[in-house]
């Protein structure tokens, strides 16, 4: 399914003209160096495509025939390579440097037919037979750039000084299609007999693999192969399929991308069967925002509800949407989800998880929502690394499918509330949001949790989390403290609250009586009477779900006393801590 | 004589299933359901002789595809048979993730065709004459019938006996089954319409040495998947 959509994938790109993605044989590779030489085979000069400013010059992309795949042993590459093939070159003392020169020049003879050389080989060849390096290494204007090529060995392409484009561009009529090897054997994608390749091209752009590139489907161990069979003769694919899922995945996988996400040690890639402007805002929802738009996610999320309001997203509700998600070890890359479902459905299930993870928030909260920034409150120190490895995964998968979110997660937010002895809006949202999908799926007696306060809730957790935001609040207002009992008690409050509440509630009088205002003092006591009066008694333990609730519960009777006119309470002088984010 | 293969039906369902496809093996991706392959590995399990073939006509979903990803540590090399001292598994091993389903329950629907005895494979190691009651054996041809293997499976399944545990996919995720009367009495196959591309179909074992893949075209119609006959042509080899 998953090779078949990419197949498909490729098919629709390659119909359309403008997609530039490459056609059999050809790959599109980022080449620094171009070598200018004359027609008549002499050196000219060397040519750096660099283009941007400071960090961000990157090379230029060439089309050029597609590389060799090179472990160990020496295959040269068509009409570019690096310079150690190309010319000779022998900056790190290799001692095979002549049979690398030599296999380059073989494959321009074998793989070219005879009429390439008026258009330029004669030429090329000409300068390679005589002493390339020497040639380069006497002409003063080049010396710096070519110091460069030859530290990096850096891979080169040549042009014919007076024309438009490099020769891989003007040889390319005259390359020799090879003839088809390998014994033909039903292809598992399309089905037909072809022949089948026994090394499928690597995947670059998957974060965390090694830069080489890693496979999808591959055999590298002869522990992994079965009924005799060899390397990727164990999963027959034909060479055309072949070069069509991967050079599809690697387009989506490429850097300037927008079919791709990160989230954590996951890339996934998605798209539709047609063109669809849902592909376009999709990775908004997961990925970390950048420097330059760091309210995407906000405004993707907005676009999303307007369109699914205005019924704009009819028109391209019934094509289909496929999400990837691929994980890399070491020289292999595994599927962490796939899911395929129509855009409608897609969509429908983005709105819910953002319907779920609505909740009240202060005025200086920006509302990032992408699920990235999210799992980063979820994290020890704040790094998308510590995050508990595939819950990632899970969740993406959880949101996708529309199913409850993984246990994990909602138990990873209670620890890091208890952590970092305070409820931040992310926590809080996630919380809410795993504990109403599970109340959905699973209908159990409890209430859903609203998007702010709920005086009428009775759940002792919640109510409990009020009363501790409630007791803070106290203590704020008689002032002269540096470390509330957040900071000290949230953490036994919210697993033991027996432990912690008859001394807090004892406390809480002292604290009242240092209140300056009469009203306010009566005010407060109202609110604590009102708390007071859902609790029966306090429990020893609160489970799980229940210390979520209090964390919620906490968060709202916060943000409800530090809104002006809501809650019977004006915000008082001591709001340094106004507005959790 | 002229008869027609009967036609049985089994319930298997498990708490996890991998029917790995074979572009996935490595870092292991399950089929959307299980394949033809897979039932008759566990038809086969429950019982088989070389008397008899099996083939799978018809499979029935019956619980909503969910998945449950994981990642296991495994034995990352081949054991040389020869080998005195064996492997030791510290410095051999392998992290592979699993991309499995959840919670499976299947209907298969197959037909168990006799193969009468001339058309029988020869055993390579044949019982040794003496041994061989020559009276007993005149009796045997009369013996030879169908309705004598019908009836075999049918009280196995109905009492649970097995030759070893069926499986769905993977060994560790052992299947139980039951035996269907009348499948229509049973519950309803899931609500779903899907492609599911090209499954694997089974292996050809025509020649030994060299096994080949089958391939056909699998559509699931409201939870029903109608495998096609191993000769026909949806099935390409």
């Amino acid at each position: 399914m998953i090779l078949q959509a990419l197949y498909d994938y490729y098919q629709r790109k390659a119909a359309d003209p403008e997609s530039g993605i490459p056609l059999q044989g050809f790959e599109r590779k980022p080449i620094q160096f171009v070598i200018v030489i004359s027609k008549d085979g002499r050196f000219v000069t060397i040519e750096d495509t660099r283009e941007g400013e400071a960090k961000k010059r990157r090379a230029k992309s060439f089309l050029v025939p597609a590389g060799e795949t090179r472990t160990v042993g020496v295959k040269a590459n068509l009409l570019w390579d690096n310079v150690e093939y190309a010319l000779g070159a022998n900056p790190r003392r290799r001692k095979d440097i002549d049979a690398r020169k030599a296999s380059f020049q073989a494959r321009l003879a074998e793989d070219l037919v005879p009429e390439a050389n008026q258009h330029g080989l004669d030429a090329l060849l000409s300068f390679l037979g005589r002493d390339p390096i020497a040639e380069i290494e006497s002409s003063e204007s080049t010396s710096t750039v070519w110091k460069e090529v030859l530290e990096t060995n850096a891979n080169v392409l040549f042009r014919i000084d007076g024309e438009e484009g490099t020769l891989c561009d003007t040889l390319r009529p005259f390359i020799r299609s090879s003839d088809a090897g390998g014994t033909p054997s039903v292809c598992l994608i399309s089905g037909a007999r072809r022949p089948i390749s026994r090394l499928h091209p690597p995947l670059k752009g998957v974060r965390g693999a090694q830069t080489a590139g890693a496979r999808l489907v591959s055999f590298n161990l002869r522990a992994f192969s079965s009924y005799g069979k060899d390397q990727n003769f164990n999963a027959p694919v034909s060479e055309e399929a072949t070069f069509a899922y991967t050079t599809a995945l690697n387009v989506l996988l490429s850097r300037d991308s927008k079919n791709k996400l990160l989230v954590g040690d996951t890339t996934a890639v998605f798209w539709s069967d047609k063109k669809t402007e849902f592909e376009d805002e999709f990775a908004a929802f997961f990925s970390m925002p950048s420097k330059d738009g760091p309210d995407a996610d906000v405004r993707a999320v907005r676009a999303l509800y307007r369109s699914l309001q205005s019924g704009t997203l009819a028109a391209e509700s019934d094509r289909s949407f496929f999400v990837l998600g691929l994980a890399p070890n070491a020289a292999r890359v595994s599927v962490r989800f796939w899911h395929h479902a129509k855009v409608a459905e897609v969509a429908g299930r983005m709105r819910q998880h953002f319907d779920d993870l609505e909740i009240v928030q202060s005025p200086r909260d920006h509302g990032s929502l992408a699920l990235a920034v999210l799992l980063v409150d979820v994290a020890t120190e704040q790094k998308l690394d510590n995050v508990p490895p595939m819950l990632i995964g899970d969740v993406v998968r959880a949101v996708l499918a529309g199913r409850p979110y993984p246990h994990t997660l909602l138990q990873q937010c209670v620890r890091r509330n208890r952590a970092e002895q305070t409820v931040t809006r992310k926590r809080a949202a996630l919380i809410k949001a795993c504990l109403n999908r599970f109340q959905r799926t699973h209908s159990t007696e409890e209430r859903e949790i609203t998007v702010s306060l709920d005086p009428t809730n009775t759940n002792p957790g919640y109510r409990l989390g009020r009363l501790f935001a409630l007791l803070e609040k106290i203590q704020e207002e008689a002032g002269g403290i540096n470390a509330t009992i957040r900071e000290r008690f949230y953490g036994a409050a919210s697993a033991s609250p027996v432990t912690v509440f008859p001394q807090l509630i004892k406390l809480k009088n002292h604290h009242l009586a240092k209140l300056k205002k009469a009203g306010r003092k009566v005010n407060l006591e109202r609110m604590l009477t009102d708390v007071f009066g859902g609790l029966d008694e306090f429990p020893a333990h609160l489970a799980m779900e229940d210390q979520g609730r209090f964390a919620v519960g906490y968060y709202h009777q916060r943000q409800a006393l530090f809104t002006k006119g809501d809650s019977g309470l004006k915000p008082e002088a001591s709001t340094e801590k106004e507005g959790e984010t | 004589m002229e008869h027609w293969n009967k036609a049985f039906c089994v319930e298997v369902a498990g708490e996890y299933a991998c029917f790995t496809r074979p572009e996935m093996k490595v870092e292991r991706v399950s089929y959307d359901v299980i394949t033809p392959s897979a039932s008759r590995g566990v038809l086969t399990a429950i019982f088989w002789k070389p008397a008899i073939r099996w083939h799978v006509r018809k499979i029935e979903v019956l619980n909503p595809i969910r998945w449950i990803s994981v990642r296991r540590n495994e034995l990352g090399a081949v054991m040389n048979p020869l080998s005195k001292e064996g492997l030791f598994i510290e410095e051999e091993r392998q992290q592979r993730a699993a991309l499995l389903l959840r919670d499976v329950a299947y209907r298969i629907h197959a037909e168990l065709e006799f193969v009468p005895p001339p058309k029988r494979p020869r055993p390579l190691h044949p019982v040794p004459g003496e041994l061989v009651a020559r009276d007993e054996e005149l009796e045997w041809p009369d013996d030879e019938n169908p309705g004598k293997y019908y009836a075999i499976f049918e009280r196995r399944v109905r009492r649970g006996q097995c030759f070893n545990q069926p499986y769905l996919g993977c060994r560790e995720f052992s299947a139980s089954f039951r035996w269907v009367d009348d499948a229509t009495k049973e519950r309803a196959p899931i609500e779903e319409t899907r492609d599911l591309g090209f499954m694997l179909y089974d292996l050809d074992f025509e020649d030994e040495k060299d096994p080949k893949s089958a391939f056909f075209r699998a559509h699931m119609l409201r939870g029903v998947i109608d495998v096609p006959a191993w000769e026909s042509e949806e099935v390409h080899k």
